[in-house]
């Protein structure tokens, strides 16, 4: 049986062969599964074979749907020569040979080169492989025997044995059928050769046979070259379709991905391009913070922004609407803003905005880029309809979509493997529907289409060619050309896990922030004052500046370049502030790479001349009295210093005590005073930005499907264990007797974390369910969550321990 | 590092910095001029503004987005940020989609590249009944008497159509430039070139820059009949006296259409008053425009061209048309309408660069603060507050220091410029000079202009009937006592009167005399940067400094 074949095959693979398998297909340890058998059998469950099938490429796949027509196992020769007549120029090999290697280590192709099969429940998950309809023997399952009897009676008379086995095997070999329909036919037929195998026709059901069939069509049912396989509608059964596509499986394959076309840029303007677009998105997103610092928006009710909040941003921001919605949702979910404030809750920017701010712009703008490529979320969506025809809202839970990281990649991924070159989107969708044929849909393009337009508008890519700083940003992340499953492995160069190669590729390509901060503008520490009272700070500000001239002026407008307004109020907010008018005035000249324009001057001459000649403060109870002498004499009594009075001028005393304490007070000095009522004081208070409190809520995928070289490595080791426990039909060992081992919680985890890297076998104290201590001899695999996988010798299975219960690890010897 | 060392820095919200110390200043500026509009020009770091109007006028003027982008990339100090070009791309490439063309079976056709365009076009309600039967996929008929209309409905909605459909000759005039003893400036003449090889187009000077030359240079590149449109009579006499002065028309072959006279000639000069005066609710004088067969109509001042004239001049698409100004910058913001019905820009030189090259006098701008009496602060204060900028403008403490400046500039020719009448009329009386106001007669104005040119008066009195086009060559200083609330035109304009170049090559002084802490000063804030950003000179100094001075 093929299916114990299989697990005798997953069994005899080595171990790093199995990491290898788990590290691409880490669907099939998750769980763990107790032992190889289990692995096997989740290998060919239709879902994870289904996984398996959409990672191929175009050319292995061809290989798979090629091995999917034969009967049964095949020896790669034919493989070859199938592959061969179907590839549109060139040999098969030495692309089959990498692409076996690759098939094999997915373990969808198992056995010798001699008898190659398909692991079980491949065969199965190919509906119409290459587009070929079923085989005789499935598409006529259900006709009526009598039926079948009659066909083949007309197309194989004198043969003998059941009509279908007759029928299929004239249909094996149609030629002489097909020489004898007409060339209608024979189009109908052509029509249908290279699939979809199935068509329409009206009652296909119909009854005929040679004699009476008159029409193209009822020729073709009376052949069994077409079987009616509904009311309506007729199948090319495979055998036919073959024949037809001439012994090819497919056509005009290619073996290697198909060129990209474009317009070729040089690298280095776009580099500078991208870096433009790099430092105006950061300043954006800035810009966004900033203004929903003092005017957050609400949230919706059904979670997400306002259609009108985002018309707003989109107007403030000055950006067309799906940029500002990108800009939005990378804030987001970079934890910039995020829920908060208020009773029915406000978008806010979080105190992780105050921290990423300080920050130099290069760095800002990797975690937003960072950010972008690996979110699940699809700004792009905003503004659509769902399938109830309610508008998508950003910030809407359900702008997510899995596939978003995993397109955002392979769209970049193929611009990574084309330096230089601003590919046609065209061109892209051709190169990733050969690299993941399975993924094509209305869907992907769309992703597709959106993450090109939003790379750019990112500034990791310019002018549509990947930058160097784009480059290192997808090393960073773990995603590369190097990392891409295609371009790496069917050359059949490299080998290995895609951990390493994508820590080689970072540390190829160097850290992003690193390479972008160069084409970034530097910080200037000087601004050009001009007499039409405007400074322009021709790039950056240094931080200390920036603040002085945020204080002093208004700003105007932003890019490349800072242009600052000074005005009554600006030189006002200044002195306000506690500067000086002289101090204001040094200062100008100190940053000013040009002389103080006289204008300038005379402004904040002017402004300091009447600033603070009314002068306002707070008291909560004043004591006025017309004759000065009267206050004299209470200012100087010696009781009254607790009052903290304050003479403000002869007839009036101002006091930082209430009303009634004061005259209280005043009477026990002996006077006579009388309340007068309050027309209420002041309060100043400054405006201040507000915060959220609740932590940034952020989710994002990983964007590359790469495991953590250990993870499956300790997943290895315990479907090893288990395997041999389960072959050994082990009995449970039982716990050594004595002290139940016990330690300090960090030394539990530092020792079970030892044993995890070396694969050994520890003895726990452990508080089962009920919290009775237990004894457990375990082999550890990984620990994650506050949980430790482990096998189990005393029970002999695969458990998961919480942590905290474990009371103390020993070794065995 | 990869940084340009450019003089450009591109702002994200379309603006383009300029530094003009900068080595390629002037190579940059060249290159930018096409398709951005000046906004500021302050001393170290000029403005400009790409708009959709600015990129389209490059369009017209045979520049494509290649070039655009390329100038904005070869000397921008920072990476441009990528969605800028594409923005400029896409809205330069929205121009001359859609053509108007002469078709010889069926007259005018609109015609485009781009099928969508064209669909999108035709749904537009506005449009549809404009257009007559659709000939194909690619043009529909275009009724030509809307012309015009379409235009302007197709600019509104993005799609400015090239208008190739051609101009009727007029009937043939001879004109000739007269250059006896004068020549045209190298500027003049690129203008009218430009204007003549356009088609149809605006041509922007500064004030004092000649634009009545460029006009009389259009008309001899037209030799045909010409209908003049000017602001006012005064305007229309200069314009007369002008053309019979650097061109070989005579008196008797220029006619005056205005309130007073009704002379249809060869080249006839209206007001933009007369032809916008109705009666009955029906404007009574458009059979003006068909008198004859006029083979070039000249708008000047076509910042301030009235709403009706508009709408005249959507039917005047066949005829060859110039418009003269010294801003594109309307207050009403209708510069679309100047774009599709009068034509794009053909010809702009900054002012600053012109007064570089001796054509214009360089002017010193002096703001003169004024502190009020207390007892007119006390009354500033309770005043109504629509009367509080009156009473500002006009306080006695300014008639004193517009004396004492006047004093300081004894023997030279100053104007005295104002808005309110008593106050003027007190100014005359104080400064023992002739006021000129709304009810001075004509020919009164005409004596006293000049007599102020032939310096036999010294001080002339001013209201805001002399804001616009008349010629006062020697006036080297203007004293501005008020205004209305600091509009750039009248700044634009006001400052014109002393820009004329001088016979001794100084330069001329604008004065603004100023009410301290009062509305008054906040208009002067407007006016400040108005005059700072057009690269003036602009100081502000104490009242008590001049009449100490003294």
């Amino acid at each position: 049986m093929a299916s114990m074949e299989f697990t005798e095959w997953i069994r005899a693979r080595s171990d790093a062969q199995l990491r290898a398998l788990v590290s691409a297909r880490p669907e099939l340890i998750t769980p763990v599964p107790a032992h190889l058998e289990g692995l096997a059998a989740r290998a060919g469950s239709p879902s994870a074979i289904g996984r398996a099938l959409d990672r191929l490429d175009r050319f292995t796949l061809a290989v798979v749907e090629t091995l999917a027509v034969q009967d049964g196992p095949a020896p790669r020769e034919t493989l070859a020569d199938l592959v061969g007549r179907a590839l549109a120029a060139g040999e098969p090999e030495p692309a089959l040979g990498a692409a076996l290697d690759r098939l094999r280590d997915l373990a969808l192709v198992y056995g010798p080169d001699d008898a190659l099969d398909l692991a079980p429940g491949v065969r199965k998950a190919l509906d119409d492989p290459a587009g070929l309809g079923p085989t005789v023997a499935e598409v006529f399952r259900h006709h009526p025997p009598e039926q079948l009897d009659e066909l083949a009676d007309d197309i194989a008379p004198g043969t003998t044995g059941s009509g279908k086995e007759r029928l299929a095997a004239a249909l094996a070999e149609p030629a002489k059928l097909l020489e004898e329909v007409s060339g209608e036919a024979r189009a109908a037929l052509d029509q249908l050769a290279w699939g979809p195998a199935t068509g329409r026709v009206p009652n296909a059901r119909r009854e005929v046979r040679i004699g009476s069939a008159r029409s193209p069509i009822e020729q073709l049912l009376a052949r069994g070259l077409l079987a009616a396989t509904g009311e309506e509608s007729v199948t090319l059964p495979r055998e036919v379709g073959l024949h037809l596509r001439g012994g090819r499986v497919h056509r005009d394959l290619l073996a290697e991905p198909p060129a990209l076309e474009g317009t070729a840029r040089e690298q280095g303007l776009a580099d500078r391009t991208a870096a433009g677009q790099a430092f105006a998105f950061v300043r954006v997103v800035e810009e966004l913070c900033e203004r929903w610092s003092f005017e957050p928006p609400g949230v919706l009710r059904t979670g997400g922004l306002g259609v009108r909040d985002m018309k707003r941003v989109t107007t403030e921001l000055d950006v067309p609407e799906w940029a500002a919605a990108l800009a939005v949702e990378v804030a987001h979910a970079a934890g910039l803003v995020a829920q908060g404030g208020g009773v029915d809750g406000e978008w806010l920017p979080t105190t992780g905005y105050d921290l990423w701010r300080v920050r130099s712009t290069a760095d800002r703008w990797v975690t937003l880029a960072l950010t972008w490529l690996t979110m699940d979320r699809v700004p792009g969506l905003v503004g659509e309809r769902d399938e109830r025809d309610r508008p998508l809202n950003a910030l809407h839970p359900d702008l997510r979509r899995t596939a978003a990281p995993v397109v955002r990649a392979a769209a970049l991924g193929v611009l990574a493997s084309a330096p230089g070159l601003a590919p046609s989107r065209a061109s892209v969708l051709d190169r990733m529907a050969w690299e993941q044929p399975r993924r094509r849909g209305p869907l992907r393009e769309q992703l597709v289409e959106f993450a090109l337009r939003e790379a750019e508008q990112v500034g990791v890519t310019g002018l549509g060619v990947l930058s160097g700083h784009g480059r290192a940003l997808m090393a960073a992340a773990g995603i590369g050309p190097g990392a891409e499953e295609s371009a790496g492995t069917h050359k059949g160069k490299a080998s290995g896990s895609k951990g390493t190669k994508g820590a080689a590729a970072k540390a190829a390509a160097g850290d992003p922030a690193a390479v972008l901060a160069p084409l970034l503008p530097e910080p200037v520490d000087h601004v050009l004052l001009q007499a039409d009272l405007t400074a322009v700070a021709p790039g950056p500000l240094t931080s200390e500046l920036n603040r002085w001239m945020t204080l002093a002026a208004d700003v105007e407008s932003k890019g490349g370049a800072t242009v600052y307004r000074f005005s009554d109020a600006s030189v006002r907010r200044a002195l306000d502030a506690g500067q000086g008018a002289d101090e204001l005035l040094a200062a100008l000249e100190r940053h000013s790479a040009t002389p103080v324009p006289q204008a300038l001057s005379y402004l904040v001459a002017d402004v300091a001349r009447r600033h603070g000649r009314i002068r306002v403060g707070t008291a909560s109870a004043y004591i006025r009295c017309d004759d000065p002498a009267l206050l004299d004499q209470i200012t100087a009594d010696r009781r009254s210093a607790s009052l903290r009075l304050r003479r403000l001028a002869p007839t009036v005393i101002a006091s930082r005590t209430s009303r009634a304490a004061l005259v209280d007070s005043l009477r026990a000095m002996g006077y006579a005073p009388v309340a007068e009522s309050l027309d209420g004081d002041v309060i100043v208070s400054r405006l201040d930005g507000r915060r959220s409190e609740g932590p940034a809520q952020t989710r994002s995928v990983p964007a590359s499907n790469g495991l953590d070289p250990e993870v499956a490595a300790a997943a290895v080791r315990a479907l090893r264990a288990g395997d041999a426990a389960h072959l050994a039909r082990r009995e449970p060992v039982a716990a050594p007797g004595g002290a139940i081992p016990r330690g300090p919680a960090t030394s539990t985890i530092t020792a079970l974390q030892d044993a995890i890297k070396q694969g050994v076998r520890v003895w726990i104290g452990y508080l089962d369910s009920q919290g009775n201590a237990t004894s457990r001899i375990l082999e550890p695999a990984r620990m994650e969550g506050g949980y430790l996988t482990a096998y189990d010798e005393t029970r002999a299975a695969v458990h998961r321990f919480a942590l905290h219960r474990i009371t103390g690890v020993a070794g065995l010897s | 590092m990869s940084v340009n060392d450019g003089p450009l820095i591109v702002q994200s919200d379309k603006t383009l910095l300029l530094e003009v110390d900068h080595d390629k200043a002037d190579e940059c500026r060249k290159a930018i001029a096409p398709f951005a509009e000046l906004e500021r020009a302050p001393e170290h770091v000029h403005t400009y503004r790409v708009t959709p109007l600015a990129l389209w006028n490059a369009r017209a003027a045979g520049h494509d987005a290649e070039q655009v982008v390329d100038a904005l990339i070869s000397y921008s100090r920072y990476p441009v940020p990528h969605a800028l070009l594409v923005d400029v791309a896409e809205t330069m490439a929205r121009y001359g989609r859609l053509r108007l063309e002469k078709d010889p079976v069926h007259g005018l056709i609109l015609t485009s590249s781009d099928r969508a365009v064209l669909e999108e076009v035709l749904r537009s309600k506005k449009i549809q009944p404009m257009l007559g039967e659709r000939l194909g996929p690619d043009s529909v008929i275009v009724h030509p008497s809307d012309r015009g209309n379409v235009k302007q409905a197709l600019l509104k909605l993005g799609w400015p159509a090239e208008d190739l459909a051609g101009y009727v000759d007029g009937e043939h005039h001879p004109i000739e430039l007269a250059q006896d003893g004068w020549s045209l400036r190298p500027y003049q003449r690129e203008a009218a070139d430009a204007f003549w090889h356009g088609g149809s187009g605006v041509v922007v000077l500064p004030c004092g820059a000649g634009k009545t030359i460029v006009g009389a240079a259009a008309m001899a590149h037209a030799r045909a009949t010409t209908l003049i449109l000017v602001t006012n009579t005064v305007s229309a006499h200069q314009w007369k006296q002008e053309l019979i002065k650097r061109t070989s028309l005579t008196e008797d072959e220029i006619g005056e259409y205005s309130g007073s006279k009704k002379e249809i000639r060869p080249v006839t000069i209206a007001t933009y008053q007369v032809m916008t005066t109705r009666r009955k609710g029906v404007y009574s004088h458009l059979e003006l425009f068909d008198a004859r067969d006029w083979g070039l109509i000249v708008y000047d001042e076509v910042h301030l061209l009235p709403a009706p004239i508009f709408r005249m001049t959507a039917d005047l698409q066949a005829r060859r048309r110039i418009g003269l100004t010294a801003t594109l910058v309307r207050e009403d913001g209708r510069e679309g309408d100047v774009f599709s019905l009068i034509g794009p820009k053909r010809y702009d030189a900054p002012w600053k660069e012109m007064e570089n090259q001796g054509w214009i006098a360089p002017a010193d701008c002096v703001e003169v603060r004024v502190t009020l009496t207390d007892e007119e602060r006390l009354a500033y204060a309770m005043a109504d507050s629509e009367e509080r900028y009156r009473f500002c403008a006009t306080t006695p403490s300014k008639t004193r220091v517009t004396e004492a400046l006047v004093r300081r500039h004894l023997g030279e020719q100053v104007l005295v410029i104002g808005q309110y009448i008593d106050q003027l009329d007190e100014l005359g009386e104080h400064l023992n000079a002739p006021v000129i106001k709304g009810e001075t007669r004509i020919k009164e104005r005409e004596r006293l202009y000049q007599a102020f040119r032939d310096k036999e008066i010294q001080v002339l009195v001013v209201s805001k009937v002399a804001n616009f086009s008349i010629d006062l060559p020697e006036a080297a200083v203007a004293i501005q006592v008020s205004g209305t609330f600091g509009s750039r035109q009248e700044e634009a304009q006001r400052l014109g009167r002393v820009l004329r170049p001088k016979a001794d090559g100084g330069g001329a002084r604008f004065y603004t005399v100023v009410s301290r802490d009062t509305v008054d000063q906040e208009f002067a804030a407007h006016r400040q940067r108005f005059l700072a950003e057009q690269g003036y000179a602009y100081q502000i100094i104490d009242a008590d400094d001049v009449l100490g001075g003294v």
